[in-house]
């Protein structure tokens, strides 16, 4: 469904975590319209002194009641705003915006992977989604302590969910990425959301993975004709490995060209428009854009 | 999640502060207070309303830009922010603009600036896209055909390293239909070559304007930079060499550090600052352009608001051009169309021309350079 400029109705707000926060909105178009992977460009109160929207991903929606949440850290004054909305409140939303996870239709088993809470949200509507079309889904996530782990109530009872911490003070000691050998022959398709080095690691695994682990290639049977067009939806369902990018966005509409990230052939690509979800074979991971 | 039940509260002071919607929907269908018109007012004006249910045919808020462009309004979007005119569709009426200002674009495709591009600054954005576009042909291919239908003008903005790429552009564009004039970016500050350095010399930037000049019959705004000491010989010397019209003003050159401190923010080290913050700048270049040129002036540089408009038009722009605002608010131009339909009407007034140059001095004032005026 495109894209639309409405206000939507703050229904629920809550820190769930430290400084991090979990808000419901009712925004029916969204709820309606929205695919796993996709974003809202939402505009705050009127801050002096603040031009920009800011993105969140969508972190679930309820198509019952119409209502969207959004899972954000406080890191600055726009987010800080948010956390004073009291229910009721109003905010001037942009959205549903960019393209989608693509999930393969015989993909039974699917990984997400998730760095941070900025992980989590870019990943957690995509787990509604895999439990809703009966696939079974284990999430990793990586987070700094035990404190800063997402709640495991706050997620479908049927996802398997294993959490790496850096300190160890719960599950194991170490990254997300540490944890990603102990389930990459398990998984049909990879799914990852976090901080762009953490992606760029499971980029550089995902792109071995065939000559490591000797497993086909998803689509390899319809081989004889042409092969799809790099970055189109059917290219992306092939890809064992799905990333959402965060960038810095201005118009996330594609406009004014601030989002881009380079892409594999040498052009960037706009995290708004083609993004934010790639297969991680479109992106120049070493350009270090 | 589970959608909790619905508390509207009325004395919460974001319920109050953000009618989006309200504001949304009034641009389409104006709901204003009627009988403001005082009473020796324009009746003409009066009686066309109760008749005429488009209260905005009843001002004629057209501009004309010379060479044959004529705007429906003096709202335009500014190049760069508006990509070329597509990207908002599903949520702008992009009809109802006076003109769009495509993303400025080059002969050959060019891949832009490193990330990140652009950055949040006090009341302002600074970016350095570096005029990532795909090139001047593609453009034609992919967007010309698009524009031919539409009723709204539509302005290319060209950049070049060469006077040889800027005619080698237009002279491509000459003829194209769907293509409404040229906007001459001289002034693009995040650009190695070419780009900034026409806009800081009054002869190079005369020289360009001509070449480019000669070879069009396109309509040919030229785009100035606050990026100098004294803008009016520049100006000047475009105005000379045969611009139907002026922008000012493109971004001024500025720079953000990265969080962590150990070096600047942005990819392409400085980015071009827009926004609210260059307002009080870019009104001063309008005002002072105003004075020593005899073409008409089109504003750009912060416009948020209608009362912003007026502030431009009095210090003698015919038009105005609407950017980095649109971020936050893509409907704040067409809605400015409204707004400002509804202040003439409320003044009595037919159009806005009269609004124009309300507050340029009589006699030409000195420029803001104090160094001259200062000498002992």
């Amino acid at each position: 469904m495109s894209m639309r400029l409405a206000s939507a109705e703050l229904v629920d707000s809550r820190e769930i975590l430290p400084r991090e926060w979990l808000q419901a909105f009712h925004a029916p178009h969204v709820a309606l319209g929205s695919r796993a992977g996709q974003f809202v460009h939402v505009r705050g109160g009127d801050l002096s002194g603040l031009v920009l929207r800011r993105p969140f991903s969508i972190n679930t929606a309820d198509r019952a009641s119409g209502t969207i949440t959004l899972h954000f850290r406080v890191q600055g004054r726009a987010t800080d705003w948010f956390t004073h909305l009291r229910p009721g409140d109003r905010i001037d939303l942009l959205g549903p915006l960019g393209r989608p996870f693509e999930v393969d239709a015989r993909s039974r088993h699917l990984l997400l992977v998730a760095g941070g809470s900025a992980g989590i949200a870019g990943l957690r509507m995509l787990a509604d989604e895999a439990v809703r079309d009966g696939r079974q889904v284990t999430l990793l996530l990586g987070a700094e302590s035990a404190r800063h782990v997402y709640p495991s109530n706050l997620l479908p009872d049927e996802v398997e969910y294993v959490v790496a911490t850096e300190d160890g003070s719960l599950g194991r000691r170490g990254t997300v990425a540490d944890l990603v050998p102990d389930y990459e022959a398990w998984a049909d398709q990879a799914f990852a959301a976090g901080p762009a080095p953490m992606l760029a690691t499971l980029a550089r695994l995902a792109a071995t993975r065939r000559h490591r682990l000797g497993v086909a290639k998803l689509g390899r049977k319809r081989g004889h004709g042409r092969a799809d067009p790099i970055g189109s939806p059917a290219a992306r369902r092939k890809a064992f490995l799905q990333v959402a990018l965060r960038q810095r966005m201005g118009c996330a509409v594609g406009a004014c060209l601030g989002c881009v990230v380079m892409g594999a052939a040498g052009t960037p690509l706009r995290t708004c428009r083609e993004g934010p979800v790639f297969a991680a074979e479109e992106i120049d991971w070493e350009a270090g854009w | 999640m589970k959608a909790k039940k619905r508390v509207v509260t009325t004395g919460n002071r974001v319920a109050k502060r953000t009618p989006t919607v309200r504001r949304i929907r009034s641009a389409i269908v104006p709901a204003r207070p009627r009988g403001a018109t005082p009473a020796g007012g324009d009746g003409r004006s009066i009686v066309a309303r109760d008749h005429e249910p488009d209260e905005s045919a009843a001002v004629d808020l057209s501009v004309d830009l010379g060479r044959g462009l004529v705007l429906e309004n003096p709202i335009l979007v500014a190049a760069g922010t508006f990509g070329y005119g597509v990207e908002y569709d599903e949520v702008v009426e992009v009809e109802r603009l006076g003109a769009v200002c495509t993303k400025g674009t080059t002969l050959k495709p060019r891949i832009g600036n490193r990330t990140p591009r652009v950055a949040e600054t006090p009341g302002g954005l600074l970016n350095s896209i570096g005029l990532q576009n795909p090139g001047i042909d593609a453009v034609i291919d992919r967007y010309a055909p698009i524009w031919r239908g539409w009723r709204v003008p539509v302005i290319v903005n060209v950049a070049g390293e060469s006077v040889g790429d800027y005619v080698e552009v237009v002279r491509r564009l000459d003829g194209v239909a769907g293509v409404a004039g040229i906007e001459l970016n001289i002034s693009c500050p995040n650009v190695g070559r070419g780009g900034v350095q026409f806009a800081v010399d009054p002869d190079a930037a005369g020289a360009v304007t001509a070449a480019v000049r000669r070879a069009t019959e396109l309509p040919l705004l030229v785009k100035l930079s606050p990026n100098v000491a004294d803008v009016r010989p520049i100006a000047r010397a475009v105005a000379d060499a045969g611009a139907d019209a002026l922008t000012a003003i493109n971004t001024l050159s500025g720079l953000a550090v990265a969080p962590d401190r150990d070096r600047p923010l942005l990819g392409n080290v400085y980015g071009g600052l827009s926004g609210p913050a260059i307002r009080p700048i870019a009104l001063r270049v309008v005002f002072e352009v105003a004075q020593v040129v005899e073409i008409p002036v089109i504003a750009v540089g912060g416009v948020t608001e209608l009362s912003d408009v007026l502030d431009y038009l009095a210090a003698g722009a015919v038009a105005v051009e609407v950017g980095t605002a649109i971020f936050a608010d893509p409907t704040l131009p067409v809605r400015l169309v409204d707004e400002l339909a509804d202040e003439c009407r409320r003044r009595g007034l037919g159009g806005c021309a009269s609004l124009v140059g309300t507050a340029l001095p009589k006699r030409p004032l000195p420029s803001s350079v104090k160094g001259v005026e200062y000498r002992p």
